[in-house]
């Protein structure tokens, strides 16, 4: 399936001045490496008339299949063993705790984390009174609240990958896909204020790489 | 560096041309919108409607393109990835 392969590495772009060869440069030169997929700002922007319920909740099922995806490709890197802790990078820590069912944080490797985080998300997903898929059906009122819960909680698996992770995506050729679709993630939150900074702090340096392009 | 296994290089070359697909759709989507919301005051223009008559179709138009991003709201259950 070579063909495949053909894509994203066209769009690979390293930064010139920074010296070759230096741990800096590798990350700018990962950090800046996405695919060719257009205006992520304008993609992201409401569009006119939509309702903003209907707008976060297409997207956010979408990135939730893109992170679910993406680590489903390192789930093999992400034990026990190597990730004892659900962190991201030395100074972030996470117990899991849902705040219904969990209420006491659990502390608990990274792919336990991770996976009730993400059989947490998808419940939340498939629960017709929170993400109504039939037609006419309106959204609850506490949606928006609920949306950011989830967001929350999904930004932690892109900040575990980038910073346990990112060899291995390398590896695999996936830094352009991951780069993008964390971008795209960044914009949408950053659009419609999702997320609270203090949230987004594992990867604040990532964020305003990719960010302050645009 | 251990060599990354050929089933998982597999896996993520499934998961790369997904994500691909998924952007180049992203973009084509947000385009043909605009189109359509564009093509439809083109259309007003041409014909002799009353505002409200215009109002009542730029407001069809919107309910059908939310309908849609509804209808697009498929949830992928982790059973489809382990297949990958
Ligand atoms: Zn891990």
């Amino acid at each position: 399936m070579s063909w495949i392969f053909t894509k994203g590495s066209k769009t690979f772009k390293p930064k010139r001045n920074i010296p070759e060869g230096t741990k800096q440069y590798q990350l700018k030169k990962y950090a800046e490496a996405t695919l060719g997929s257009g205006n992520l700002r304008l993609a992201v922007t409401l569009p006119e008339g939509e309702d903003l319920n209907e707008w976060v909740a297409v997207n956010t099922v979408d990135f939730f299949n893109q992170i679910n995806m993406l680590y489903g490709t390192i789930t093999e890197f992400c034990t026990a063993e190597e990730c004892p802790v659900m962190s991201a990078g030395p100074k972030y820590e996470y117990h899991w705790a849902d705040g219904q069912n969990v209420k006491k944080p659990i502390k608990c490797s990274a792919p336990e984390y991770i996976d009730f985080l993400m059989t947490w998300v998808q419940g939340q997903l498939d629960d017709e009174t929170i993400f109504p898929s039939k037609i006419g059906v309106p959204f609850p009122k506490s949606f928006q609240a609920t949306a950011k819960n989830i967001l929350k909680r999904l930004f932690r698996v892109y900040a575990h990958i980038y910073h346990s992770h990112f060899n291995k995506i390398v590896s695999l050729g996936e830094e352009a896909h991951l780069n993008t679709s964390f971008k795209h993630f960044i914009f949408f939150v950053q659009e419609f204020n999702l997320i609270e900074k203090k949230e987004l702090a594992p990867l604040a340096e990532l964020i305003s790489q990719l960010t302050n392009k645009e | 560096n251990v060599p990354v296994p050929a089933r998982i290089l597999e896996k993520a070359s499934v998961v790369k041309f997904y994500i691909e697909q998924h952007f180049e759709n992203l973009m084509k989507a947000c385009y043909e919108r605009n189109k359509r919301r564009d093509q439809l005051e083109i259309e007003m223009a041409k014909m002799d409607l009353t505002d409200v008559q215009k109002t009542q179709l730029r407001r069809i138009l919107r309910m059908k393109e939310s309908e849609y991003i509804r209808l697009k709201r498929v949830k992928l259950d982790k059973s489809m990835f382990t297949t990958v």
